[in-house]
């Protein structure tokens, strides 16, 4: 049994993962830059250690500090949360090598999905679909002319390094290729370091599914079933949902092949500890891989509401040595889950970040609803981090249920002092499309386009 | 600067005995003076941007590292000597030498004041500044983190 942990994170994730330490008995140790000195993890925490300046590279992405704080606090283990260090395998190395434990994949797990392009040569040896498109980077004009041509457009040039939706461009024809070509070359090398790309079939009206794989140190995988995360704003997630509605609805059998071909994949990574695969489904329940997210994600609590499992305890009693305490067999699914990300971000205003102090802050509650969050009122969201404030997470015993449910829980959330994405989330609920469970990767900005402003009202 | 913000700190200056406060943010700077007798400070602000509220510090949870210290009084003219790092803090180079600084002794910006260790490596931990120690503010052996002040100097 891990005796403490140290949490190399920050805002909701990291108060997610004190409580699950908290609930095994696991002291927990919390790291802050400068400017979070008043974040709720650190308040939450039994310690908590400065690490630097409010700016990421100074401070969570610091593991020459995040070891150091290990080091002086005496842990047995670092949860890296999401982002941040979580995927960086050299930060799992260094963690092994000083005899801590990293709650997360082993470092040849993560060696050998290190990429978009090494992970989908892993997956086509799996017997898993890939979108069409280049075999493994596309290194210059001539051949991504070649490998548009061959598939046929619409296109997508993305990053093999991107992550978090970002990194991807579509050309429709030889000219916005060319272009796109040279301009994502250049800003991946900005972004991520790495220039590399690779050029695959845009799928019209993608559906996003994807799995919630866990690997036990004995080579076991499970899944605990799809995540629909179709509802996204620029590649980035709004909702999630479980079960898919497009599975529900159209393609019953899919869940079950889909499942299925995330464990081969997983499996021939040699994946250990908790992960996400992803794929796109179109219209006519084709399916491919698209990449494995080599962590706990943001939307895991949708999950853990349908299947009744902690995610986050079970990361660490697998980190721990123990093996996976069920079968696939033994997942089942209860009820409907739906989470809506909210981003202090003004929506009447393109969604331009609103950090800020939070003055009044009353969020909702009463049965089958969830809230994860840092926010506090009186807590001041500094600009140097992500937008996003909270995740309510509401479950139903089906989806029109937990629907009407989120409808009502939103309209209690309360937050002033700060612009923020509530109201948006309320018209996405109350959308006839969405309502039916007809949507696709395009919803948000349709919505948008759309003649709908009337039904966000300003929450004062 | 928000009026509402430098009344704040003139008020948390006044409780605390402070005499002297200066806050230097990337588009602005603040330097707050009181006589010794009690007398209200003269405010100079740098106001060529609109700043960013400053969130007050709430009552801090309990830390096993050494925390910052409880309000020592700041004299004028004096400044704190910051951990650029996390470790374990040392006086001394060995456990037998005797201590790189001492109160009273004179540092310049380029003489060693104190180790601090992370990850088995010594780090030899610089003055930066030049003037006379007036306090030393962590025990031998605690461990300290960024930021945290090590040594007071009066500044020559």
């Amino acid at each position: 049994m891990f005796e403490k942990v140290l949490v190399a994170n920050r805002g909701e994730i990291a108060v997610r993962i004190i409580r699950a330490c908290k609930e095994l008995n696991i002291r927990t140790v919390a790291v802050y830059s400068e400017i979070d000195a008043n974040s709720m993890h650190v308040q939450m925490a039994d310690e908590a250690i400065c690490i630097g300046k409010a700016a990421s590279a100074e401070s969570y992405l610091r593991i020459d500090r995040i070891i150091s704080a290990a080091e002086v606090a005496d842990v047995d283990a670092i949860h890296p949360g999401y982002g941040f260090l979580s995927e960086n395998a050299h930060f799992a190395e260094v963690c092994e090598s000083c005899n801590i434990r990293f709650i997360g994949p082993s470092p040849q797990a993560m060696n050998a999905l290190s990429d978009k392009a090494v992970s989908r040569a892993l997956a086509k040896k799996a017997g898993v679909e890939i979108p069409p498109g280049s075999e493994g980077t596309v290194e210059n004009e001539k051949d991504a002319l070649a490998v548009a041509k061959k598939i046929g457009y619409p296109v997508m040039i993305k990053a093999v390094a991107g992550g978090g939706g970002r990194g991807m461009r579509i050309a429709h024809n030889d000219i916005s290729l060319v272009k796109g070509y040279h301009t994502a070359r250049t800003e991946a090398e900005k972004a991520f370091g790495n220039s590399g790309v690779y050029i695959e079939k845009f799928i019209e009206n993608p559906h996003h599914i994807e799995i919630q794989i866990l690997g036990d140190n004995k080579g076991r995988i499970i899944h605990l079933g799809e995540r629909d995360c179709s509802v996204q704003r620029r590649n980035q997630k709004l909702i999630e949902e479980s079960p898919s509605p497009l599975l529900e609805n159209k393609f019953r059998k899919l869940r079950d092949k889909i499942g299925k071909a995330a464990v081969r994949i997983a499996e021939a990574a040699r994946y250990t500890n908790a992960g996400t695969v992803e794929f796109i489904v179109d219209d006519h329940g084709n399916y491919y891989f698209l990449e494995v997210n080599k962590r706990i994600q943001v939307e895991h609590p949708v999950t853990e509401e349908v299947t009744g499992i902690d995610l986050v305890r079970y990361q660490i009693l697998l980190a721990m040595g123990e093996p996976l305490q069920h079968s696939q067999s033994q997942i089942e699914f209860k009820g409907h889950a739906i989470e809506c990300r909210i981003n202090a971000e003004d929506p009447f205003d393109d969604f331009r970040p609103s950090p800020g102090r939070i003055e009044m802050y009353y969020q909702p509650g009463g049965r089958g609803v969830r809230m994860e969050t840092h926010a506090y009122a009186g807590y001041t969201i500094p600009p140097t981090y992500d937008s996003m404030i909270g995740k309510l997470i509401v479950t139903g015993k089906d989806r029109r249920d937990a629907i009407d449910r989120m409808n009502r829980a939103l309209n209690e959330y309360l937050i002033t002092g700060v612009k923020t994405t509530i109201s948006f989330q309320q018209a996405i609920m109350q959308d006839p499309n969405f309502r039916r469970g007809v949507y696709s990767t395009n919803f948000v900005e349709q919505l948008l386009g759309g003649a709908r402003r009337e039904l966000i009202e300003e929450k004062t | 600067m928000d009026l509402k913000d430098i009344k704040a700190i003139i008020d948390l200056m006044k409780k605390n005995s402070i005499t002297e406060f200066e806050l230097e943010q990337q588009d602005s700077k603040l330097r707050l003076k009181r006589g010794l007798n009690g007398g209200t400070p003269a405010a100079q602000t740098d106001d060529s941007v609109p700043m960013i509220p400053i969130s007050l510090p709430v009552a801090a949870p309990s830390v096993a590292v050494a925390s910052p210290v409880a309000a020592s009084m700041t004299n004028p003219g004096e400044i704190d000597i910051k951990s650029p790092m996390i470790g374990t803090f040392y006086r001394s180079p060995s456990p037998e030498a005797a201590s790189y600084i001492e109160v009273g002794s004179e540092v310049s910006p380029e003489s060693v004041v104190c180790i601090i260790e992370a990850m088995k490596v010594m780090n030899e931990i610089k003055a930066e500044v030049k003037g006379v120690v007036t306090q030393i503010l962590v025990e031998n052996g605690k461990p300290v983190e960024f930021g945290q002040p090590l040594f007071k100097v009066r500044s020559s």
